[in-house]
């Protein structure tokens, strides 16, 4: 949290910048700053709108900025409360970079101790809180403390501009870092009441490669201390209500899964066919229909819309590359997706059963994905009802038509030999 | 006694037509009867009479069809013949009624009727079943009934994908030839031999390899350039079709190529044995070292289900091989070829390999054309 006080004199500041390090900024999954209303019980957090800053402002060292805009400027000697909240993806080195079955992973894990920030900072600390109590190392940047999960870099006071104090921990770390390399989601959403969801996985372990020997009996027998970073299943949240749930990959099913559904979600917990060690990869898919009424509405000017989620739904991974292809039915117009922030999206056209034109499909794509991304998102779209008679009236004129040819062809005769005996 | 599966499905559907023809037209005659007797009623009589037999028949050629087709779907079962035998012995008394009587009184023909559309709904039904049950097991996928429901062994499977995602593209798999077409089309992967077996040579080099020592095992294996060796093993869950078992095949084939692989240097009184009374030969060999590399550490005593008893060697190390992968229960272990050692100590080292292995083995090494 960051108590900003505007110390200029003459102007109102409507917005507060904040930067971040060109490799932090390249590995920047999603910012979201808050302010706080109220005070003790009464507290809301007001979520403030951040973008990207306007790219003339300078800063130096190619440091990126974002500005946070505020609700109601900032007059002169005023304070306000914002909090920053981001996350950063593959920002943890693992070091070792190849570790065996029975150890344990360790990474490390670089900042600064001093908030890299455009303005003067009068007083800050800096609170790290590693996931155990193992720490191998960290940067003294005076004064540091340490109990055990817990890193305290602070108090520094009054800093200048852009100061940057580099420090790196060293810590062990053996949360499954599940990341996926490439997720494509298609939606096709069908009138006739079921929307079916098809989602295609490239899983990988991203921590410390996995070096020499694999051993069953190690990992079945010694379970705490044998393939410490690696993980078996991984858990994905589906709306409720969902039916037909497939999991299979490239040469069958697979039958490691577990499905448990309640009124408001369901938890599909997968089992990939083999643990996943450091550096290794598996592909599977999942499949899964939910109820049209429950994604399908009407919005004010007549339109259509699905309102879908964004994101991946398997939990606590990384997405790297995320294409989500909305199919919407044939005869759909003027197609528009609404996303709370930047995605790249075009056309494209796909063709499915009894389909003459094509279906028109909305593909959004997102590089970096987290969970925190896992939004609803809508997509609108011009249909009048007349079209969903499209594909009944085109079996019900071939089978007619099939018909009228049998009728034709048993009343006709088209025989040879004539039926009467010439005198 | 297969072939008598189509003439079994054509003579129920012939029997069953023929019933419902008899049925039908009894049912027809009957009520045509029952309101022709009634002379207050026949105007309007005579249209619902003969627009309940034209129904009657209509239904009649529906069910006909729904059993000629039902029919050559039938699969073969002992239940089905005995089914049919009852019906078709059924059917032959009703013509011989027929003949006396002409017609069937009409409560009985239609509760006959509809007793024999439920036999085909209960058919269909019995049918789906069947082919579940016992036609529907895909070799690779084991399954057994526990008390906790179906347990399923997809380690085949397990293995292949691990091999397809976590090896390069050019790495080569050799195992023996049962698994090669299963390997490149699940794994992906350029296997050494496959089942088209149309190189018995290269069978013979494979089979030598897996009889060999480890040492010379190695040499065979770099020398055809494979990376990784794959061996299904049966012992830990009781899977009787692993390559323990195809041993001697191994053994035969090999040794009919490569004369310093005998078969006697194997066999224990006429026997494949692996306990502690196998010949020190085939406790050295590459397979038994693959197969039950560590085993012994699962429940202690080192018990194989599959053949029932404990193995002989239980506590050894690989030396050219290092583990990659096992599965889940331990039915496919896929082995890596570690790499060639920089240098060779001497004497100190060649004394300490020709220890490892048997006499027999040393004499015979001279005509051995890998080395």
């Amino acid at each position: 949290p960051h108590p900003v006080q505007n110390t200029a004199t003459g102007a109102d500041a409507s917005h507060v910048l904040i930067a971040f390090t060109p490799a932090e900024a390249d590995h920047l999954a999603i910012v979201k700053a808050t302010r706080a209303e109220g005070k003790r019980k009464k507290k809301t957090y007001i979520p403030l709108p951040v973008s990207p800053a306007d790219p003339a402002t300078a800063a130096p060292n190619g440091a990126r900025l974002y500005s946070i805009s505020l609700p109601t400027p900032l007059k002169p000697t005023d304070t306000t409360t914002v909090e920053v909240f981001y996350v950063l993806t593959h920002s943890l080195e693992p070091f070792p970079a190849e570790i065996t079955q029975s150890e344990s992973q360790l990474v490390y894990y670089r900042d600064s101790a001093v908030l890299l920030s455009p303005y003067h900072v009068q007083e800050q600390g800096t609170y790290v809180k590693t996931p155990s109590s193992r720490v191998e190392s960290f940067t003294r940047v005076d004064p540091t403390s340490r109990s055990g999960p817990d890193v305290k870099y602070g108090a520094y006071g009054n800093q200048l501009p852009y100061a940057y104090s580099p420090i790196i921990l060293h810590y062990e770390n053996n949360h499954a870092f599940a990341v996926v390399e490439e997720l494509v989601r298609k939606v096709e959403i069908s009138h006739w009441g079921n929307v079916q969801v098809t989602e295609h996985y490239k899983l990988k372990h991203g921590g410390a490669k996995h070096k020499g020997v694999f051993s069953r009996l190690e990992y079945q027998a010694r379970q705490s201390i044998s393939g410490a970073s690696s993980f078996k299943n991984l858990l994905a949240r589906l709306p409720p209500r969902v039916h037909s749930v497939y999991y299979r990959d490239e040469i069958g099913n697979i039958s490691s899964s577990h499905l448990r559904s309640d009124s408001y979600k369901s938890e599909l917990e997968i089992e990939p066919r083999y643990p996943l060690f450091g550096g290794w990869h598996c592909t599977f898919t999942i499949g899964y229909g939910m109820p049209l009424q429950d994604f399908l509405f009407e919005s004010a000017d007549g339109r259509r819309f699905a309102n879908l989620t964004f994101g991946c739904p398997l939990l606590n991974t990384v997405v790297d590359n995320l294409t989500i292809k909305v199919v919407l039915p044939e005869g759909s117009k003027s197609p528009q997706a609404v996303v709370p922030f930047e995605t790249e999206q075009h056309l494209e056209t796909s063709y499915s059963y009894l389909d003459v034109v094509g279906r028109t499909t909305v593909v959004i794509k997102k590089k970096n994905v987290v969970g925190e991304h896992n939004v609803p998102f809508q997509v609108y779209y011009e249909f009048s009802p007349i079209f969903m008679l499209a594909e009944p009236l085109m079996l019900v004129t071939a089978v007619l038509l099939f018909f009228a040819a049998c009728i034709v062809y048993l009343h006709t005769d088209l025989s040879i030999a004539k039926s009467q005996a010439s005198s | 006694m297969l072939v008598l599966a189509p003439a079994a499905c054509i003579l129920s559907g012939i029997a069953l037509s023929s019933a419902f023809d008899v049925l039908t037209r009894s049912m027809k005659f009957q009520l045509s009867k029952l309101f022709d007797d009634g002379p207050a009623i026949s105007g309007n009589g005579s249209p619902n009479g003969s627009s309940a037999s034209t129904v009657n028949t209509s239904s009649s050629k529906n069910e006909k069809t729904e059993k000629s087709e039902a029919a050559p779907k039938e699969k073969q079962s002992k239940k089905n013949r005995r089914k049919d035998k009852e019906v078709t012995e059924s059917v032959s008394v009703k013509p011989k009624k027929e003949k006396r009587l002409s017609v069937l009184p009409l409560e009985a023909s239609i509760v006959s009727t509809l007793l024999l559309i439920a036999l085909g709904g209960f058919y269909v039904v019995h049918c789906v079943w069947a082919a579940a049950e016992a036609y529907s097991a895909p070799s690779i996928v084991l399954t057994s009934r526990s008390r906790e429901g179906l347990h399923v062994f997809d380690d085949f499977r397990e293995a292949y994908a691990w091999l397809s995602h976590n090896t390069d593209v050019d790495d080569k798999v050799a195992s023996w030839w049962d698994y090669g077409y299963q390997t490149t089309a699940m794994a992906n992967r350029t296997v050494i031999v496959d089942n088209n077996t149309w190189n018995n040579t290269h069978i013979a080099t494979v089979g030598t390899a897996m009889s060999s020592p480890e040492k010379a095992a190695w040499e065979i294996f770099d020398s055809l350039d494979v990376k990784y060796v794959l061996v299904v093993f049966g012992g830990l869950v009781g899977y009787p079709s692993d390559d323990i078992n195809k041993f001697l095949w191994m053994v035969r084939i090999g040794g009919g190529e490569f004369p310093h692989i005998k078969e006697p240097d194997y066999l224990r009184d006429g026997q494949y044995r692996v306990d502690a009374q196998a010949t020190p030969t085939m406790l050295n060999c590459l397979m038994y070292k693959l197969c039950y590399y560590r085993f012994v550490e699962t429940d202690g005593k080192g018990f194989d289900r599959v053949r029932g008893y404990e193995i002989g060697k239980k506590h050894f190390k690989l030396t050219h091989f290092e583990e990659v992968f096992t599965t889940h229960h331990w039915m496919v272990r896929i082995y890596k070829l570690k790499p060639q050692k920089n240098r060779i100590r001497g004497k100190l080292k060649k004394l300490k390999s020709s220890s490892k292995t048997s006499s027999t083995l040393a004499a015979g090494r001279k005509k051995n054309p890998w080395q």
